[in-house]
């Protein structure tokens, strides 16, 4: 090989080296581990443990807590980085035979009602009255663990809530002498307000994905007027009730005062929006606020202010969804259950939600104060305020496979009667899949 | 070579082959006779799932796509590499360093590099791109949102991260050309246009057609440059065939193995419906050597 060539060859390598670097990512981070106590008792043999869990701000302290803390030298606890779908992805498919690759995986409220009506959980009741006392489960909202449960028993241990929490700039507010708005109809005004002022064309960031985020705000809207994706009595989908109409309605009168590309929007787009100050007033989960505190992200970071969602059409409902994520043991794990639950029960122990403040929302009583992050006390009231959960195995199904339709209808290509018509076929299928009980 | 040497040397391959190569074939084309669900055995459907894949107007929406992205594409890879090639081919000392350099992009992820590509076209982070076409045009293209904005901004990814592949093998096949055929033109008075159309790409014919083979194989699976350059790419009509697949029959941990292996095995069709004239190219000029 000629001199030119070994040059060639190595600055090619040395480029596909450097940038596969910059784009493998780490292994799971281990600045947000606490050492916490995890006294589990020696196993017989070696044991591997493999977590499934997503990477965010939000979940990382406990799951980097877990692998922190229970790593003995007869046991291995691996978490490899993954982002939300990735997880989804691998949940499907480590839970769909008789042994699966990961033996702990972080399951929400919206999904696990689905999962646990396939048998693919591990019941936790029994754990729970043998462990509870040592690891204070008692101290759990009884709430969030009823959002983990389904037909009467616990599939998952609460480790964090997040709700929506609006965040907004206190001085564009200030100086419109605005107030933080309760229902749309006053976040429109504020909206044409800050419009009018001429700094900020686009007021209002919602995370619109069209791809994802969207049916979580179509079911949030919803769920503000009172309604259910589905009437649980009858088993009959509400798309053709007159809330469903009002819903598409409301969040289509947003739509003037957002980016024009919205619709191509996730959080951290909205984030991205409220950094740059190109937005006034974003409404996004709990769990991405912290960021927003943080100087290093924005200029504006002691600007930023925060309230409860507002309600959509003035009720005691906020325009809100409540996500419980915990930890769930797949029933084909193939680790001793015991052992897995003793894990997952120290990764949301008093020491390790204390530590998670104020990046998540622990699931702990007590641990998040008005004083303890700067969102505390709108997440508290939007925590009171948040729609009912849906714990059927339907729902999760039904939002999924009407996220076309709705994106269709809020981007103005479908009429909201045939889309609404479209969607209820949609909903009386799948639900017509499952035999009432 | 005895007998069992030929097997010896022949066997590891073959067992390659049919390992990561037909048994998945096979399997995919079972498949998509079935309705098959992670860690299930299938349950046979007959042709049900080409019915539902093939009166979904999405599919259609998606094949006119991913075809148009690919002549559009190929096109360009083919004239750019070219021109490229030639250029490249003429530097001196310099050369390893500027190859070096234009190949950063064909080896970086195709995901990492075109969320780098999406924010030149971001107004969110200060997308330079975006800037100058709105100051040069005095309007704001939506290039997320609008079908044929975000269609362009596609190609031209596809066209920055594939550009260098193309260029390299086609250095190659100038590296090949002889010195003394191109001198003969020139003496003949060819100019330089004449000595490229006439006897330099005569020359490389197979060359370039290998460069087109392997682009539509790459360009018609195009998928992962799709999740940052176009979010929306359902609503605006501009999901690949291969994002379509993952979309309905993957997404949110969808299950649909079955309706996923049809349209791929539609996919293979279509991927040997448009190499069907490169191929037959490269066969007729085999028989002629």
């Amino acid at each position: 090989m000629s001199r030119s060539r070994w040059q060639v060859l190595a600055v090619a390598m040395s480029a596909a080296v450097l940038l596969s670097a910059c784009g493998a990512g780490s292994r799971t981070a281990e600045s947000s581990a606490a050492q916490v106590a995890c006294d589990l008792p020696a196993p017989p043999q070696p044991v591997t443990v493999n977590v499934l869990a997503y990477n965010s701000s939000a979940i990382d302290p406990f799951t980097n807590t877990m692998v922190a803390s229970c790593t003995t030298d007869q046991i291995t606890v691996n978490h490899e980085p993954i982002d939300f779908a990735g997880q989804v992805q691998k949940t499907t498919a480590t839970l769909a035979g008789d042994t699966g690759t990961y033996d702990i995986v972080e399951t929400y409220g919206f999904v696990l009602p689905t999962l646990a009506a396939e048998d693919k959980l591990a019941p936790l009741d029994d754990f729970v009255a043998q462990f509870g006392e040592q690891y204070g489960l008692d101290g759990l909202d009884p709430a969030m663990r009823e959002a983990l449960s389904y037909d009467g028993k616990l599939y998952g241990l609460p480790m964090q809530a997040q709700m929506y929490v609006m965040a907004y700039r206190k001085d564009v507010f200030d100086a419109l002498g605005l107030q933080p708005p309760t229902t749309f109809a006053e976040m429109r005004d504020a909206a044409t307000a800050i419009q009018q002022a001429g700094e900020i064309p686009y007021p209002i960031a919602l995370p619109l994905l069209a791809s994802a985020d969207i049916s979580t705000a179509y079911d949030a809207a919803l769920g503000s007027l009172g309604v259910d994706y589905v009437d649980a009595e009858t088993r009959t989908p509400n798309f053709d009730a007159p809330e469903a109409v009002t819903a598409f309605e409301e969040l289509r009168s947003l739509v003037p005062f957002m980016d024009p590309q919205v619709t191509t929007f996730d959080q951290p787009r909205v984030q991205q929006q409220m950094y740059n100050g190109s937005a006034a007033m974003a409404i996004m989960f709990s769990g991405r606020m912290n960021d927003l505190s943080q100087p290093t992200n924005s200029r504006f970071a002691d600007q930023f202010a925060f309230a409860p969602p507002p309600s959509v059409g003035g009720g005691d409902v906020l325009y809100n969804s409540l996500s419980v994520d915990g930890w769930s043991i797949p029933a084909n794990a193939a680790a001793d259950p015991a052992l897995l639950f003793q894990m997952i029960a120290t990764a949301v122990g008093e020491d390790a939600s204390r530590a998670s403040v104020p990046a998540a929302f622990p699931a702990r009583e007590g641990i998040v104060t008005a004083d303890s992050s700067p969102y505390a006390a709108a997440a508290l009231e939007s925590i009171g305020q948040a729609p009912p959960a849906e714990p059927y195995p339907w729902t999760s199904r039904i939002a999924n496979d009407t996220r076309t339709v709705v994106a269709d209808v809020i981007l103005g290509n479908t009429p909201i009667p045939d889309g609404l018509a479209q969607m209820q076929q949609i909903a009386t299928e799948i639900v017509g899949e499952y035999p009432p009980q | 070579m005895r007998r069992r040497e030929f097997l010896a040397f022949v066997a590891p391959s073959v067992l390659v082959m049919g390992g990561l190569l037909l048994l998945p074939l096979y399997r995919t084309v079972e498949w998509s006779f079935e309705r098959v669900n992670y860690g299930e055995d299938g349950e046979f459907v007959g042709l049900s799932n080409y019915g539902d894949a093939l009166t979904d107007a999405r599919l259609g929406q998606a094949v006119l796509f991913t075809v148009g992205l690919t002549v559009a594409v190929v096109a360009a890879l083919l004239v750019g590499g070219y021109l490229l090639a030639v250029m490249v081919n003429r530097l001196g000392r310099a050369k390893p360093w500027v190859l070096g350099i234009l190949l950063i992009s064909y080896v970086v992820p195709h995901v990492v590099g075109a969320t780098m590509f999406s924010w030149l076209f971001d107004a969110n982070f200060g997308g330079v791109v975006n800037q100058l076409v709105t100051i040069v045009t005095g309007q704001e293209v939506l290039w997320f949102t609008d079908p044929w904005p975000n269609r362009v901004m596609v190609w031209l990814n596809t066209i920055w991260f594939m550009l260098p592949f193309s260029m390299l093998v086609i250095i190659a096949g100038l590296q090949g050309v002889s010195t003394e055929i191109i001198e003969a033109a020139k003496i003949d008075g060819a100019g330089p246009w004449r000595t490229h159309w006439n006897v330099i790409i005569p020359n490389i014919r197979g060359v370039l057609g290998f460069v087109a083979i392997i682009s539509i194989m790459d360009i018609l699976r195009t998928f992962d440059q799709l999740i940052p350059l176009s979010p929306q790419a359902v609503q605006i009509g501009n999901e690949s065939i291969m994002l379509y697949i993952y979309n309905i029959a993957f997404q949110d941990g969808g299950q649909q193995l079955g309706l996923g292996s049809a349209v791929n095995v539609l996919l293979i069709l279509l991927i040997g419906l448009m190499l069907f004239p490169f191929i037959r190219n490269v066969a007729r000029e085999a028989r002629q050597a």
